[in-house]
């Protein structure tokens, strides 16, 4: 317990007397981690957004026409059988005819010049939760294109690809930028708990000499680059918060209209609290690399 | 308690110590004479095991210093009390927690360390300036306070380097006097110096080295 004041108070002993280069060091963790932060706040608002829109995929199967009601029904218990229908609407021919005459009310003429009706009956199925991702409901569209009695499957596949993505490249950016401004981060705390070390080396040099083990002198330079790793981790929570409410200000009414607005949101507690982490193992790990230095060069 | 065997130390191709055969025992007060250059030094930091040897083995309490295991290094040396030329006290902690260091670092609970501090004051003659700061200090005060770190953690072997070294010869006397009071409690006391006052005022065991060599060894009753 004394030893572990101890180090506490060594360490913030060291950060109250290298003012100017903790600052740099904080404030370049918490650029690095807001960098990231931007990538991570718009990859969940989009997640969440696409979360969304996947709860409205649907398929759209239209069935041959000349087909006996028995064998209509039939098709549609076998479809609810399977695992990836969620739920299922039936749209007779004469349903699509008036659905249509509903939605487009100036176009209708254009099919009485045809006399026969000539839209087809669906079958529109709502996918189940764990199907709805893209691939699996390409899988199961082309499955079902070579059925007996089916015409044409029909699904918002663009979207959905195009969506897929979107993520996928917000992903990667979201990856690569972390990890090019993590390692900068890390070299940055690195850097200044290397300049602790050389302005205190005389002291580490006593303490080595007055029987200190490693672990005892390093323990202080450990927790200093937590602690500013931390620190970074909190002003860059600071910061993306400032800059998100900035961001729904400047968004305004066309947002609320659109209803953007009320979709965006900030990080939950959890991120918010993973993101500190990080920041306190970002700067630890920077610490690590500068001791594991200093312990080969004066060992 | 300390045996060297042939020990030689190169630095740059040039020996700093060559061929050193010696035995020190325990409760013995030993001087370490010779002039600038001369080696004594490299021999202490050998002593200490701030560096290893090139040539020979060196036994410190039994055990041999250079097959000693990294891990272990800091429990020899909290066996041994090192007092320095220039004092290398720590400017930003005051008189107390310079003297604590040793004993925070074994982990003793604040009650000893408190009792073991105030001790090793008193025996020095500081206990008045225990708040105070190392630059606020006198030189003969910081040296004071250097032999107090030394030997606070009730060391068996105190090793010493020029700790006369800039002082003036009443100061130097009264450096001299505390060291042989802590030989007299049982502690082994070597001391490196060039200051032949030293030796005048001691009278015992002299150990001579020269351009890295031993060249004599006078008063050790063998």
């Amino acid at each position: 317990m004394r030893r572990l004041s101890y180090f506490v108070r060594e360490a913030l002993r060291n950060i109250r007397g290298n003012r100017t280069t903790t600052l740099i060091a904080v404030a370049t963790t918490a650029f690095t981690l807001a960098c990231f932060g931007v990538f991570l706040l718009l990859y969940l608002n989009l997640r969440g957004v696409a979360n969304s829109l996947e709860d409205d995929i649907q398929v759209i199967i239209y069935l041959a026409d000349g087909q006996s009601p028995q064998a209509v029904a039939d098709f549609q218990r076998r479809l609810r059988a399977e695992p990836e229908v969620a739920t299922l609407t039936y749209v007779s021919k004469e349903q699509a005819l008036a659905d249509f005459r509903t939605q487009y009310p100036a176009e209708h003429q254009l099919l009485q010049g045809l006399g026969e009706n000539p839209l087809p009956a669906s079958v529109v199925v709502t996918m189940a939760p764990r199907f709805r991702s893209s691939e699996a409901v390409k899988r199961w569209a082309e499955r079902l294109n070579g059925a007996p009695g089916v015409a044409q499957v029909q699904y918002n596949r663009d979207w959905i690809e195009n969506l897929t993505a979107v993520m996928g490249f917000i992903e990667l950016a979201a990856v690569g930028v972390g990890i090019i401004l993590s390692a900068a981060s890390v070299t940055i705390i690195a850097s200044t708990i290397r300049l602790t070390l050389y302005a205190r080396r005389d002291e580490v040099e006593i303490m080595r000499l007055i029987g200190a083990t490693g672990a005892f002198i390093k323990i202080p330079y450990l927790l200093e680059g937590a602690v500013l790793g931390a620190l970074g981790g909190a002003l860059s929570l600071a910061l993306l918060r400032g800059g998100f409410e900035f961001f729904k200000m400047q968004l305004g009414s066309t947002g609320r209209l659109l209803g953007i607005d009320s979709n965006f949101g900030f990080f939950p507690v959890r991120v918010s609290l993973a993101i500190v982490l990080v920041g306190l193992m970002l700067g630890g790990a920077g610490s690590f690399v500068s001791l594991m230095e200093f312990g080969r060069t004066r060992s | 308690m300390i045996q060297l065997f042939h020990v030689s130390k190169y630095y740059d191709r040039r020996p700093a110590l060559h061929d050193i055969n010696l035995q020190i025992k325990k409760g013995e007060f030993v001087l370490l004479m010779g002039p600038s250059g001369a080696g004594k030094t490299t021999l202490l930091k050998l002593l200490f095991c701030a560096d290893q040897p090139d040539e020979g083995q060196i036994l410190v309490q039994n055990r041999n210093v250079a097959r000693l295991r990294p891990r272990d290094l800091p429990h020899l040396r909290r066996t041994m009390g090192f007092v320095f030329q220039d004092f290398k006290l720590l400017p930003k902690k005051n008189v107390f927690e310079n003297v604590a260091l040793p004993l925070m670092v074994q982990g003793m609970s604040a009650f000893d360390t408190r009792r073991k501090v105030g001790e090793a004051l008193k025996a020095v003659g500081v206990e008045h300036r225990q708040h105070s700061r190392p630059p606020s200090l006198s030189a003969g005060e910081q040296q004071r306070v250097c032999i107090a770190r030394g030997i606070v953690n009730g060391p068996m072997i105190l090793l010493a380097d020029e700790p006369t070294g800039n002082m003036d010869p009443d100061l130097s006397s009264e450096i001299i006097e505390l060291f042989k009071t802590i030989n007299a409690r049982g502690t082994t006391v070597m001391i490196a110096t060039h200051n032949r006052q030293v030796v005048n005022q001691v009278h015992r065991r002299v150990v001579t080295l020269n351009q890295g060599r031993l060249v004599s060894d006078e008063g050790s009753g063998e």
